[in-house]
């Protein structure tokens, strides 16, 4: 009987002490993907170098996380990306017409009668090449050709 | 005309005087508010980006609708 007893002891002390290592064992191998994790992180943040981009450009990258928020949140195939596009395309596609109307312009202005001279163009103060030189010399052409046209007006 | 031009040199003159000091303040304010805004994106930048990210999110979300 004790020594059924002394058995049953020793069996419930082995199956702690197995319990228990293995709560050890499962301690230390969750200690170790924590440090592993954190490493890994801070290599990635390192490589990212998330702060130092902060730093540098904190509005740049707070709007570039807006726009990944944007993009995650499903509004990129949306009616508001849309018009957003829209328009930033209208409003560059006319910034981009604007030097050339001018010159065209300021072309006519100096073909019609000298008047433009003193218009600053693109390509400087006061300078006469390209596109204004050409429409000048080609409505002063037109001018001598065809006098008649220049004086009706 | 001259006195036109006068009157209207001294309307200008004064306006400035008036809102001059206030544009100055107006941009003083603006310059410490923007100040204040970057050093705080700096001293939190997870933070910041994580409330961006969220922000964008939400903004994407009701833009799906």
């Amino acid at each position: 009987m004790e020594s059924m007893d002394a058995s049953r002891r020793n069996g419930s002390r082995d199956g702690a002490s197995s319990v228990g290592r293995a709560v050890d064992q499962l301690g230390s191998s969750a200690q170790q993907v924590w440090i592993s994790t954190r490493d890994a992180v801070g290599e990635i943040r390192e490589a990212m170098d998330v702060q130092g981009r902060v730093d540098r450009h904190p509005y740049g990258m707070m709007l570039a996380a807006v726009g990944v928020g944007y993009v995650l949140g499903g509004g990129l195939f949306s009616r508001l990306t849309g018009r957003i596009l829209g328009g930033g395309l209208r409003i560059a596609l006319r910034l981009a017409a604007v030097p050339f109307i001018r010159n065209e312009f300021i072309g006519m202005m100096q073909g019609a009668g000298g008047a433009g001279d003193d218009y600053e163009t693109d390509e400087g103060v006061g300078e006469s090449g390209g596109k204004e030189e050409e429409s000048a010399s080609r409505s002063r052409k037109t001018k001598q050709t065809n006098p008649t046209t220049t004086k009706g007006k | 005309m001259e006195a036109s031009t006068q009157n209207l040199e001294n309307a200008a003159r004064s306006l400035k005087e008036r809102v001059g000091p206030q544009l100055a303040q107006a941009r003083r304010r603006f310059t410490d508010a923007n100040e204040r805004v970057i050093d705080f994106i700096k001293e939190r930048p997870g933070t910041c980006l994580l409330g961006a990210l969220a922000v964008g999110w939400i903004i994407g979300r009701i833009a799906r609708r």
